[in-house]
């Protein structure tokens, strides 16, 4: 068996190759080390998923750390973009997500000792509902971000006609990154709304209310507000192109400030406290 | 006497186009045809026949530029005098350097067009088929191949669209990515837009409408498109129907309007669209850009791209003359090594002959000899002999020699020696 340190190790390693390859093959406009990209994310999805069925993560002591929580996070990402560059054949997502996950595995290290308390009783459901569909939800949400920013970047190019030189020549076109965010949001949503409902019914006999004015219940209620909203458009086809891109990219950072800012430092039930 | 390799030709710089139309070879045409003359000097030859170019390179024993030249024109019906104002000849590096450049496109009218390789792969084919190449040629057109591949793959002077209405085609596809799911529309009728048009098809569009002021005309362009022609008065309904519109009116005001895509786009639920206004003056308000999802390009746009794509393929052209420059040098390793190979044959064989010679006037001297002492006396004179042999092989082979400094070497061997001269006609169908 491969010990935890080294799995993590492992991991980390082939997110960033991932990302180096990929960058390069955009950078050298070469197939193969994108497809490099796209194999070395998947090995690195294997190497994490092993790390957590290893039961990492079950040897933290009291609950779920932040540093953990980004880990969690990470994995999610990377489900999410290796499905789309499997079913779809969207190799740009795989090389979006290697990145993403990257830099969410790297942020987690200073965490890995910061604590969420989790109340006994709630621990299994908790973890499989509300923790499940908030982090695949999360994992789609930062595709959309990813794919909206390069859209927003890329459109403004071609309206402003600049050239497509150097790195940017092999980007996805702007169909691939409008498709991607819109199948995110479409699968990110209901997910969102999932985690969270679960959430609120089990803060009633937790916290003796549905809604306690908690920072966290209402930066999360905002998301879920904004992300209906661009759903809705998304769903009745109103909106494509860089408005939903805009606002994907908008909820994304929103949810980044909440995990990080809002649990760290905020007096929060979710709040993630040092060992 | 040492192989020479020579190219000799003229191109869309050095001639114009009627008198590369009045020198032109068929590619296919046998080496027989002129060669035939000069055959004595010639071990290997092929031609190279565009619209652009014709070359033809030869290896030869000696300088068969001016023998090459009669043939060519003799074969054209004129002489060479009328040939030799526009010609260039190159010799052995020179002529590697020019067939490697020309193969990778840098030589070429559009720097960097892709057309080029394919036809020099079908020139070589032909003259393989006709066995008018051998070791020198084959290796050198090889070499000329993955020269071009490495320069497309680390360079990319072959990468971004040279005229408008392939630049035009490209940024659809930016936008698009496939084509085969969009339909286009024409309106009016011009080259520049009947080109974009065709490009479009050949990128798989998956319909096109064409609309023109005459109906006739639009069904003869539909006809030619195998596309629908509509009438020019149906534009509007049939606007949201389309992702792309090539415009080629000669309205004098614009015919689609801001106002008028707000209402297509509500159409089309906001799908993107991307007009290429290619009409002077232009048939599309500018505004039009400015709506949300609509991407807008005029000619001067265009062009803007086109110039700037060149400008990047001119810089790019300076590492792939880099390129070309690093493959003559590996070039001209392999071939003055080749050409010390004769040499250092003709000497082990003169060496060995000579220890044979002196053996069996030893043997008679000596008397009768077992065989285990026949095979003794044979092996040392013969690795005497070798060491001999070893310091002038090792002198000739060299570090990296050039290609000058490998003949003067061979030359000094070949006298010290007393090696009977040798010519490249043994290269003659090997391969």
């Amino acid at each position: 068996m491969i010990a935890p340190e080294s799995s993590t190790l492992l991991t980390l390693a082939l997110y960033a190759l991932a990302t180096f390859c990929g960058v390069l093959g955009t950078a050298l406009r070469s197939p193969l080390w994108r497809k490099a990209g796209c194999w070395l994310a998947l090995a690195g999805f294997a190497a994490q998923t092993l790390l957590l069925a290893s039961g990492f993560h079950k040897s933290l002591p009291g609950g779920l750390s932040l540093g953990a929580y980004l880990q969690m996070l990470a994995w999610f990402v990377m489900l999410c973009g290796l499905t789309i560059w499997l079913r779809m054949r969207q190799e740009a997502a795989a090389l979006f997500s290697a990145p993403l996950a990257l830099m969410l595995f790297a942020m987690s290290a200073p965490y890995l000792s910061a604590l969420i308390r989790v109340p006994e009783s709630l621990k299994a459901p908790f973890y499989a509902l509300h923790i499940g569909a908030l982090f695949l939800s999360l994992g789609l949400l930062a595709l959309a971000f990813a794919a909206g920013a390069l859209f927003i970047y890329l459109e403004g190019r071609i309206k402003s006609k600049q050239r497509m030189e150097g790195f940017w020549q092999d980007m996805p076109a702007l169909s691939i990154l409008d498709k991607i965010n819109a199948f995110t949001v479409l699968t990110g949503f209901p997910l969102y709304t999932v985690g969270l409902a679960s959430g609120l019914i089990w803060a009633k006999p937790v916290y003796g209310a549905v809604i306690s004015g908690d920072p966290k219940e209402v930066i999360t209620i905002i998301v879920w507000l904004l992300f209906a909203w661009l759903f809705y458009n998304r769903l009745t086809s109103n909106w494509k192109g860089r408005r939903p891109a805009r606002l994907a990219v908008f909820i994304f950072v929103l949810s980044l400030f909440s995990i990080i800012v809002v649990n760290t430092f905020m007096d929060t039930h979710h709040a993630f406290i040092r060992s | 006497m040492d192989c020479e390799i020579y190219l000799v030709g003229l191109n869309h710089r050095t001639a114009g186009v009627d008198v590369r139309e009045r020198f032109a070879l068929a590619s296919h045409c046998d080496a027989e045809h002129w060669a035939l003359p000069c055959r004595g000097a010639l071990s290997e030859a092929m031609i190279l026949s565009t619209c652009n170019r014709v070359e033809m390179l030869a290896v030869g024993s000696e300088d068969v530029s001016a023998q090459m030249l009669d043939c060519w024109a003799k074969a054209r019906g004129a002489c060479s005098d009328d040939l030799r104002p526009y010609v260039y000849i190159h010799k052995d590096l020179e002529a590697v350097r020019h067939l490697f450049s020309v193969a990778s496109s840098l030589d070429s009218m559009v720097l960097g067009e892709p057309q080029i390789l394919g036809q020099l792969k079908n020139a070589y084919r032909k003259a393989a088929e006709n066995h008018t190449t051998g070791v020198i040629l084959n290796r050198l057109l090889h070499k000329a191949f993955s020269v071009a591949k490495r320069v497309r793959t680390e360079t990319a002077v072959a990468s971004s669209a040279v005229s408008i209405s392939y630049a035009a085609v490209e940024l659809a596809k930016r936008i698009f990515g496939e084509m085969h799911s969009h339909r286009a529309m024409l309106i009016g009728a011009g080259e520049m837009a009947e080109l974009a048009a065709t490009h479009l098809l050949q990128a798989g569009i998956k319909e096109l409408l064409v609309a023109n002021r005459t109906l006739a005309r639009g069904q003869e362009l539909a006809a030619q498109f195998k596309g629908r022609a509509i009438p020019f008065d149906a534009l509007a309904e049939h606007l949201p129907m389309v992702d792309i519109v090539i415009t080629s009116t000669g309205s004098i005001e614009p015919i689609i309007r801001a106002r008028d895509i707000r209402t297509v786009l509500r159409a089309r639920k906001n799908s993107p669209m991307f007009f290429i206004d290619i009409a002077v003056p232009r048939d599309i308000d500018p505004d039009v850009n400015a709506l949300d999802n609509v991407y807008l390009y005029d000619i001067d746009d265009l062009r803007e791209v086109v110039e700037e794509n060149l400008a990047s393929r001119r810089d790019e052209a300076a590492k792939a003359a880099h390129i070309v420059k690093e493959e003559v040098e590996a070039f001209a390793h392999w071939w003055s090594g080749l050409n010390v190979q004769p040499t250092i044959v003709d000497l082990i064989q003169r060496g060995e002959n000579l220890a044979r010679a002196e053996l069996e006037r030893t043997l008679k001297r000596l008397g009768p000899l077992d065989d285990h002492g026949r095979e003794a006396l044979e092996a040392m004179v013969l690795a005497l002999v070798r060491k001999l042999n070893h310091a002038p092989i090792m002198f000739l082979k060299g570090d990296a020699l050039a290609h000058e400094q490998g003949a003067s070497r061979i030359s000094l061997i070949r006298r010290i020696f007393d090696l009977e001269p040798h010519t490249c006609s043994r290269n003659r169908g090997e391969s």
